[in-house]
């Protein structure tokens, strides 16, 4: 079972959670080229190592946030963020 | 008859009379006239989908928020209404109609508020008993002692794969959950509480639908 520590919640058993995917700054619409664009929906860097990832805590406070994961260990070594106070899209 | 047509563009009866997500018929329990084996470990499930329940939801800064005065994670009882800090921006009231309304009549609306009133659309289930916890343990993956879950604390969590707002709200000292889903999922989850305590033999369960 992977515990996830939400920021609000905290620790809550991942199927609790939804794992939106790899966190990464969302380009500029209107200056961004079709590649950067195409690289931001598809492209992923899967890395064995640590990850910056967002989640989305479903059945708790509905909240989206942020949070660093070992994808090999599956060891969380960050507090949490809340993506609201990040001021940026999950 | 409930319908989305509104009021006074038709004929709909202003108060639509209460219907229980939990059917009579389809209740598979023992029935209330069971006696306990054990004195003092009976574990009772009501069905009080009826209490009103209204939600609030009250972005930073405003009044309405300090006027809730109840922390996420938390609960405080007002004159008979229930008030539940149940998500970070979000509160529910639950409560007799009438103390209910008149303490959603009192918030200042200014801001970004909003309320909504639930009482149709959630199902609301009453565990009461002092094995009540080791039920939920069965279906629930939080951790139910009185540490992490004390008298009054509001969680919202996976119960039985359903998705539901859970308060500790004891009774006369004796532990007691109320436990709110949505509506569609009621029988189910009634039925996933009353399977749960089999596990445990700890005398017999009795259930009530009012």
């Amino acid at each position: 079972m992977l515990i996830v520590p939400c920021p609000n919640c905290g620790p809550r058993n991942a199927a609790d959670l939804r794992y939106v995917g790899e966190s990464r700054p969302r380009p500029d619409p209107n200056s961004a080229s079709a590649k950067e664009w195409r690289a931001y929906l598809y492209e992923r860097a899967n890395p064995a190592g640590m990850l910056r990832e967002t989640w989305y805590c479903r059945s708790g406070c509905r909240r989206y946030f942020v949070l660093e994961r070992d994808t090999v260990s599956n060891e969380f070594t960050n507090p949490p963020t809340p993506v609201a106070k990040l001021g940026k899209r999950p | 008859m409930l319908t989305s047509t509104r009021m006074e563009c038709g004929s709909v009866a202003e108060l639509p009379a209460f219907e229980s997500p939990v059917s009579r018929s389809f209740v598979s329990f023992e029935g209330a006239s069971m006696e306990s084996r054990q004195p003092g470990t009976a574990l009772t499930l009501h069905d009080v989908s009826a209490t009103t329940k209204i939600i609030v939801r009250a972005g930073p800064g405003t009044a309405a928020r300090h006027q809730l005065d109840a922390a996420f994670g938390t609960s405080r009882t007002e004159k008979g209404v229930l008030v539940i800090g149940q998500r970070p921006d979000e509160w529910t009231i639950l409560g007799p109609a009438a103390a209910s309304r008149a303490l959603v009549d009192g918030l200042d609306r200014s801001g970004h508020v909003s309320v909504i009133d639930h009482t149709h659309s959630r199902a609301l289930f009453r565990l009461t008993g002092a094995e009540a916890a080791s039920v939920l343990e069965k279906l629930c993956s939080l951790d139910w002692n009185d540490h992490m879950t004390p008298d009054g604390a509001a969680v919202s969590a996976s119960v039985a794969k359903v998705t539901c707002d859970i308060v500790r709200n004891d009774v006369d000292g004796t532990r007691s959950y109320l436990i709110s889903c949505d509506r569609s999922y009621g029988q189910y989850l009634f039925d996933a509480i009353l399977d749960a305590r089999h596990e445990f033999g700890i005398g017999p369960l009795v259930a009530s639908v009012s």
